[in-house]
Parts: C-alpha cells; structure tokens; sequence
C-alpha cells in the first residue's frame, strides 16, 4: 500500500505541477464521466472493433450503497464472462471449466484514477470538447485526448450529454486514425437488479485458478530509463495459471504498461519479439534468465522501449 | 479452370471469381503451370524481354530486409464506399499478375537489368525487432494487466473485451 500510495502522490504532485492550463469544460467532463462510471446502473450491448474484428459483449452493472457488481459477457466466439466485483475479478471459461480469480486486496486497491487526478492528465493530453454525435440513441458531445507525444494513443471518448454515461471510446495513433474502438449499440440505465449481475453458470465444481497476487517488491528488478510520463504504479507478485510472476505496473494516469518477469524454464516455446491486437501491444524478451512479457495498451514503440530498459541488478 | 486463369490475368473476373481463381492457383501445380505458360505466351507475342535469372528471389531478398513497421493496422474506415471494392480487387490481380511475370519468366541467356541505384538506407530509429504472433496465454497476460488499467474508471469493464481469438494466436504446446 505505502509504496503504491507513495506512488501515486508522487503521480499527483509532478503531473499538478507540470499540467498546463486545459479548457476546464473538458476537464468537467471528464470528471463527469468518471462518475457516471462508477455510479450508473445499467445493462447494455457494445460492439470492440479492431483490425477488422468485431466482438459483441453485454455488459451488466448494479451499484447500490453496499458496493458494486459488473458483468461482461462475451456474445461472439469463445464464451467467457467476467464479474467484477469490491473484492474481486472472475473470469468464467465454461468450455475448461476454469474460473480465474483476481483478488482485490485492501493492499492492492489501486485507485486506478480519481476525480482529481483527472487535471494531471493534462500534463500529457491536450483535452478538448468536440461536436455532438448520437450514439445508441443517446445524444453524446466528445470529448478528445490528444497525445503531447507519440509515447501514447490519444482518445475521443463520447458521453451521454444527460447522465454522462460513456458509449463510445475510439483510440487513435499519431495520425489520428482510429485503431480500437468501443461503441454500445443498446443502452438501458437503471432497471437492473443485483442478480442479473450474478455468474449464469453453475460452476461449483469447476476448477479455480487463483492469482494469489499480493504487494511485493521485487529486487534486483528495475528500468534502466523509464519512459517520459509513466510513473511505476505497483509492483505484486501473483500466479499466471500456475506459474509464479512477478509483475510492475507504470502508467501516466490513462495507459498502462504491465511489465511481467518470470523464470525462463515456467514456459516452453517462447518467442521473443512484438505481437499485437488493437492497442494492445505484448513484447516478450529474455532478460536475466528470465522472461520478459510486457503489456501495455500504448504504442509499440513505447512498450518496446520499456521491454529494452527491463533490467537485473543484483541486489547489494 | 483455364479460361478462369486466362480471365483472370487479363483482369475480367469478379473480385470473388478472382479471390477463387487465386486460391486455385495456390494450390494446384498445373493451374500454376497454365498460369506460367500463358504469361510465356503473352510475352513471346509481346516480344517482351525477361528478367534477369534470379531476379524474383532478389526482389524477395531486398524485400525481406526492409524494416518492419511496428505500428498497429489502423481500422478500416467507417464507410467504405461500394464501387471502390472491385477497383481494389483489380489492384490485386493486377498485382498477382506481375509477381507472376517476375516470377516465372526468366530465360537465363537474357541481358542483365540494370540494378537500380542503391538508396541509402536510413538509420532506424529503434532497433527492428521481430513481429510474432500472439503469445499462447496472451489472454491471462492481458486480463492480469487490464485491472491496472486507468481506463476501467472512464469506461467500466468495457476494455476487458479484449481477448484474443483462438486463430490468431499460437497453439497451444
């Protein structure tokens, strides 16, 4: 907790000091958002496009003053439903059998980003509000996060002009051009009930893989340069399937790049090298007798140039 | 099938006729070989002069040695307008058909081409890595990552939608 709270201030104070001045209309409706996000009821269908793969999901959400619930179902292809709730994630596999749970500590409770931290965003977006567009019935303004750098994506996000209520997320390289996006074609706030977010399968006897991720340090570990504007968020260890991995967060406050290091001979047949699919890159490399797999929804170049600081010290 | 390929290289066919004709060509050694002969013929009527021997594997070399492009395919555009599908299409078979030509037509008595100047080759800015496939538990990669992910408190659970479909990763050792 100290480390990641630690962290975060540190997040707060250096992007506060450098955001500059942004039309604060945009920020208000980023904040707006923000709290729809975590206040809104509501079930609905979304649409994930990417390199000429669509994905439909439902999506299922009951908040009241004990906590949350979400429920994501997966419509196209493998099923697979996730739910998340104040204490954990769990995935649901029908076809193996298999649930993955993600415990939520008190430890590991990361504010992923607060009200205020929506300023320091600032610092490495020019944020800006756009035209208004109807999406799923809905009438949406947009609002555009526009990169400083080419270290990140930019974004046009578009919500609900009554309830704040994001439809639509479009995520954009360099040139503006769209590369992921994530639209609802059908959206009804309110009218849903605690059990509707509850798993539909009958999964008593199914097997559990628990990720045991719990705080940790990791010595030795380190960037030899970190990326401008991405500050380490947390570091845990937990379980990948069965394999132990240790696993660094750095984020600039909207990205987030997953570096997870693991010993070489917990898997076969590795290759090393880029993958990609939408704005998620994964760059794999050895390191140390180790391997190297980061993950990061930013440009492959800066998930690269975090893989290529990946390194070992030997702790004094 | 013969008159297929013959429509096909003189660019008649439908784009689906063509994506079939194609397919056939890559999988079948005498359609292949009807592709070649009626290329030799369509030069010799032509009197077009053939490549240097080797010519097609240089081509392939020079190719492999460009930089990769580490950027992410953009979407496609929201509205692809109807009429520009079959003039991309005729791109295509235009484009098999010259990859044929030079990859079928050298006579090995035939004059040198010129080697084009050699560009320089620009310093890369990052060292080029290789472009692998999907990681076999990409998924459980991203599915641990995604919790960290500011964007859950803009957009929910929305962005753990990103899975990855079974055929484009690597199978499973």
């Amino acid at each position: 907790m100290a480390v990641a709270a630690r962290a975060l201030a540190f997040l707060l104070l250096t992007a506060c000091a450098g955001a500059q001045a942004q039309p604060p209309e945009a920020l208000a409706w980023l904040r707006r958002i923000h709290d729809a996000t975590q206040k809104l009821s509501y079930k609905g269908t979304f649409v994930y496009q990417q390199d000429g793969r669509t994905e439909t999901s439902r999506i299922t959400r009951y908040v009241d003053a004990s906590g949350e619930i979400e429920k994501l179902e997966s419509m196209d292809g493998a099923p697979r439903e996730i739910v998340r709730t104040r204490d954990a994630v769990r995935c649901y596999l029908p076809e193996s059998k298999t649930i993955k749970v993600d415990r939520r500590t008190p430890e590991r409770d990361f504010p992923a980003m607060l009200p205020e931290r929506v300023t320091a965003l600032a610092r490495h977006y020019e944020i800006s509000v756009g035209e208004l567009h109807r999406v799923a019935g809905y009438e949406c303004r947009e609002i555009v996060l526009k990169p400083k750098d080419n270290l990140r994506y930019g974004h046009r996000l578009y919500a609900d002009t009554r309830s704040g209520m994001l439809l639509k997320a479009v995520t954009t390289d360099a040139a503006g051009q769209p590369i992921e996006r994530i639209t609802f074609t059908e959206l009804t706030l309110g009218g849903v009930t605690r059990a509707m977010t509850r798993s539909q399968h009958e999964s008593g006897s199914w097997r559990v893989e628990d990720a045991a991720a719990s705080p940790a340090s990791l010595p030795g570990w380190r960037l030899s340069a970190e990326l401008p504007g991405f500050q380490k968020v947390v570091e845990l260890k937990r379980r990948l399937e069965s394999r132990p991995v240790s696993q660094m967060v750095f984020s600039d406050g909207l990205a987030a790049v997953s570096v997870f290091i693991e010993p070489l001979e917990g898997r076969a047949n590795v290759r090393t090298g880029l993958a990609s699919m939408g704005a998620i890159h994964i760059y794999t490399r050895e390191v140390a007798n180790h391997w190297v797999t980061v993950v990061g929804e930013a440009p492959a170049a800066s998930v690269q140039r975090i893989a290529d600081s990946v390194e070992y010290r030997r702790p004094q | 099938m013969k008159e297929k390929i013959s429509a096909l290289m003189d660019g008649e066919l439908e784009d689906r006729e063509a994506a079939g004709a194609i397919g056939t060509l890559q999988g079948d050694g005498d359609a292949r070989d009807a592709w070649r002969a009626y290329h030799l013929i369509g030069d010799a009527m032509r009197d077009t002069r053939a490549l240097s021997p080797g010519f097609a594997d240089r081509v392939a070399a020079r190719l492999a040695q460009e930089p990769t492009v580490l950027a992410p395919r953009r979407l496609k555009p929201e509205a692809r307008p109807w009429y520009a599908i079959p003039a991309a299409a005729a791109a295509g078979v235009a484009g098999v058909s010259l990859v044929g030509y030079l990859a079928f037509a050298p006579r090995p008595d035939a004059p040198a081409v010129a080697r084009a100047p050699q560009a320089p080759v620009a310093a890369p800015a990052q060292p080029q890595v290789a472009t692998v496939p999907l990681p076999s538990g990409a998924d459980d990669y991203i599915l641990a990552h995604q919790g960290f992910s500011p964007r859950v408190s803009l957009q929910g659970m929305a962005p753990y939608a990103r899975t990855v479909s079974s055929r484009s990763v690597e199978p499973r050792r």
